[in-house]
């Protein structure tokens, strides 16, 4: 029996444990909810919830346990030569069991691999039915106990909730869990790259050349500056910023304190479009709009502009930047009790010097943190750089010629043809590392003084 | 209704205010004496807050609102196109039911009209109008230390006071109150009123409550409205002792309201 088909079945029991226990607590109860500690419904989902736990917690430490039993088992039939011999060769043998196994095809296979194969199969067959018995049987016992637990004095609203708040603690620390598990795989391969490379190096390098040694460095790997990959970065960020802080800014005032409610309603979500585009998109309309006319445009007066620049990047990420400006602030500004501006306006300002001199003052917390989401979302942009920006580590304080950042690197080093264990590949994660601690403490600043804004008011 | 016409501020005629369809004041005549305290009663809804915002048309603020009738500050009609808000505003002060202190210092908050009206050139003269408009409020003794600490870290009664303090730092001559006493406690409340019965000296005062001893306790002219109509306006004593008006008699005996 397949296991989706084994989910299905236990799904039906619950379903038939829910309805079984509510005919029980009406029974019980001779229809009369009074005498109940819980409504109805409540001792339902408690004879429910018991069989679908049990009954998914015996079927899940059976899947988990069942894979090292078997190869325990496969690995004791194996020729004693193999079996006793190179643990890498154990590996490979066992290996050649299971593809054998799974795609029925002996070609090529050792004769032994062949037979254990068969073994392999109808002991994953007999482990099927046994697994399928032992949670039905769980389901069955779990029924039986909470079936009788259905008493007017039972505390099934207490349980039920207990289940549900377990549930959503359980949810809750996957997103926690998922990002301890993306630093831990970060932080050994980035402790395996220090070893090969010094970090001062990393660190303090300009120079950002994998592939060949200095000159007289007498060294055998690249050089891993981090400074012109990170500049790269830093410079198309402010860039970016001082396109979308400016227009996100003033379009949230004029959105939260000049536009009428219909506008409003219109211009706000077509605003957050912007940030609903993908950003390939973005990356060709500066690959073959904004970058040709910046160079044109350019020729024109004078100046010699690449047609992939810092300021193309810059540009384009900063459109796309300013819907989480302006959204972000508009709520902010809005947020604003209306009382201080009726404060403002009956001492005579007028909604200038109200916006200016209490709004923004009042919000500049909120706005600041916005800011700060913006720009760690900046620097993790990789798509527009790659597009509009090129791939050449410069270190050039010259919005005009081409750069790249740190993202775009970690995908060009990750991606490259060499081997898996070689500086070249394992810097991506040293740059990833260095991009993460970059990006947790501009959050965490920004949570700070989010925090630090809901005291000023009220 | 029309009371002694030596000392007017404001002569308001057959005002009415719509928002949207609905009219909140259906035609009030109304004048307010200088170096007097107007008090405004009636039950929620009745239109006195709103009547309260015709006079420095803060009713601008709220989109559907229309303003009909005349209203006169010394004799000139502040709906009139020649009048510039902001400048009414800087003469007819206002005082918001909630203490609404901006999130900025005590000193930051008194200098702010000042300020933006250009009221003072150099720093020692705001430092003097802070200092005497928070010596008027009676919140000098309590706060002339801590200067830079925040407008919101105070009391609430020291809030209000704050906010009585900022509306009288650009001098206005009329101050508006708007229920100045139901976010505080009984001691605060009975500093405000004795504020309030200082300030009339130099000032017109015109105070919507919702409290009837307040209104009898601070007030010399007394006007109760109901359901957008002004039944009744008179000296204050006369309004408690000898209402001419059923409806009035009902809503001060708490009948009804």
């Amino acid at each position: 029996m397949s296991v989706t088909l084994l989910i299905l079945i236990i799904l039906g029991a619950v379903t038939a444990a829910y309805v079984a226990g509510l005919a029980r607590v009406r029974a019980v109860s001779g229809g009369n909810a009074r005498v109940l500690h819980s409504r109805p419904s409540y001792y339902g989902t408690y004879v429910a919830l018991v069989v679908a736990l049990a009954a998914f917690s015996v079927m899940a430490v059976w899947l988990i346990a069942q894979g090292p039993v078997i190869m325990g088992h496969i690995t004791d039939l194996l020729p004693a030569d193999v079996r006793n011999g190179d643990p890498s060769m154990r590996e490979l043998a066992l290996a050649q069991v299971v593809n054998v196994a799974q795609s029925g095809s002996a070609f090529g296979a050792e004769p032994y691999a062949v037979k254990l194969a068969a073994t392999y199969n109808s002991m994953l067959a007999s482990s099927r039915l046994y697994m399928t018995i032992a949670v039905l049987l769980a389901a069955l016992v779990a029924f039986a106990l909470a079936y009788r637990q259905v008493r007017p004095q039972a505390r099934a609203r207490n349980w039920v909730e207990a289940v549900v708040k377990a549930l959503l603690i359980i949810c809750s620390s996957i997103a926690v869990l998922t990002t301890v598990g993306i630093v831990l795989s970060m932080l050994f391969q980035t402790i395996h790259f220090f070893s090969l490379v010094p970090p001062e190096n990393f660190f303090f390098g300009l120079v950002w050349d994998p592939r060949f040694a200095a000159a007289g460095s007498g060294g055998e790997t690249g050089q891993f500056g981090l400074i012109p990959v990170l500049w790269g970065t830093v410079f198309i960020t402010i860039l970016a910023m001082m396109v979308s802080v400016p227009v996100g800014l003033m379009s949230a005032i004029y959105l939260a304190e000049y536009a009428g409610p219909r506008f409003r309603g219109i211009a706000k979500p077509i605003l957050e479009i912007l940030a609903g585009i993908p950003t390939v998109v973005y990356g060709f309309f500066a690959l073959i709009t904004v970058g040709p006319f910046l160079r044109d445009g350019g020729a024109l007066i004078g100046l010699d502009i690449d047609a992939r620049s810092a300021l193309t990047a810059g540009l384009v990420m900063g459109i796309m930047i300013i819907p989480f400006v302006s959204s972000l602030s508009d709520d902010v500004i809005n947020a604003v009790p209306q009382s201080l501006r009726d404060g403002s306006y009956g001492l005579g300002a007028t909604k200038s010097e109200t916006i200016r001199r209490v709004i923004l003052p009042a919000a500049l917390p909120g706005i600041v943190g916005s800011i700060i989401l913006a720009v760690s979302r900046a620097v993790g942009e990789t798509m527009i750089v790659v597009m509009a920006a090129g791939v050449a580590a410069n270190l050039t304080a010259n919005p005009f010629q081409a750069v790249t950042t740190v993202t775009v690197k970690i995908v060009s080093q990750l991606t490259g043809d060499q081997e898996f264990t070689s500086p070249q590949t394992l810097v991506a994660f040293a740059l990833g590392m260095t991009l993460f601690v970059i990006t947790l403490i501009l959050n965490v600043y920004a949570l700070h003084i989010v925090r630090k804004y809901r005291e000023q008011y009220d | 209704m029309i009371a002694d016409t030596g000392n007017v501020k404001f002569t308001t005629r057959d005002v009415h205010v719509f928002y949207g369809a609905k009219e909140a004041i259906k035609g009030v005549d109304l004048d307010i004496n200088n170096n007097e305290v107007t008090a405004l009663i009636g039950p929620s809804g009745c239109g006195k807050s709103t009547y309260l915002r015709c006079l420095n048309r803060m009713n601008d603020t709220v989109d559907s609102a229309r303003v009909t009738g005349t209203i006169e500050l010394d004799g000139v009609d502040i709906y009139d196109r020649s009048v510039d808000v902001v400048q009414l505003r800087a003469r007819v002060g206002m005082v918001f039911q909630k203490p609404n202190p901006f999130p900025k210092s005590i000193y930051e908050n008194v200098a702010y009209g000042p300020r933006i009206h250009g009221l003072a050139t150099k720093k020692s003269e705001l430092d003097e109008v802070v200092e005497t408009s928070l010596r008027k409020a009676g919140l000098w003794n309590e706060v002339n230390d801590r200067l830079d600490t925040q407008g919101t870290a105070l009391s609430g009664g020291q809030q209000q006071r704050l906010c009585i303090a900022r509306a009288i730092a650009v001098s206005p001559e009329v101050i508006l109150m708007d229920e100045p006493c139901s976010a505080l406690d009984p001691i605060a409340t009975a500093r405000v009123e004795e504020l309030i019965d200082e300030l009339r000296e130099n000032y017109a005062i015109v105070i919507v409550t919702h409290s009837m001893q307040q209104a009898a306790r601070v007030s010399q002219k007394t006007a109760f409205f109901h359901l957008g109509d002004l039944v009744e306006y008179g000296d204050t004593e006369d309004i408690f002792t000898n209402p001419r008006e059923e409806r009035t008699r009902d809503y001060i005996t708490g009948r009804f309201g």
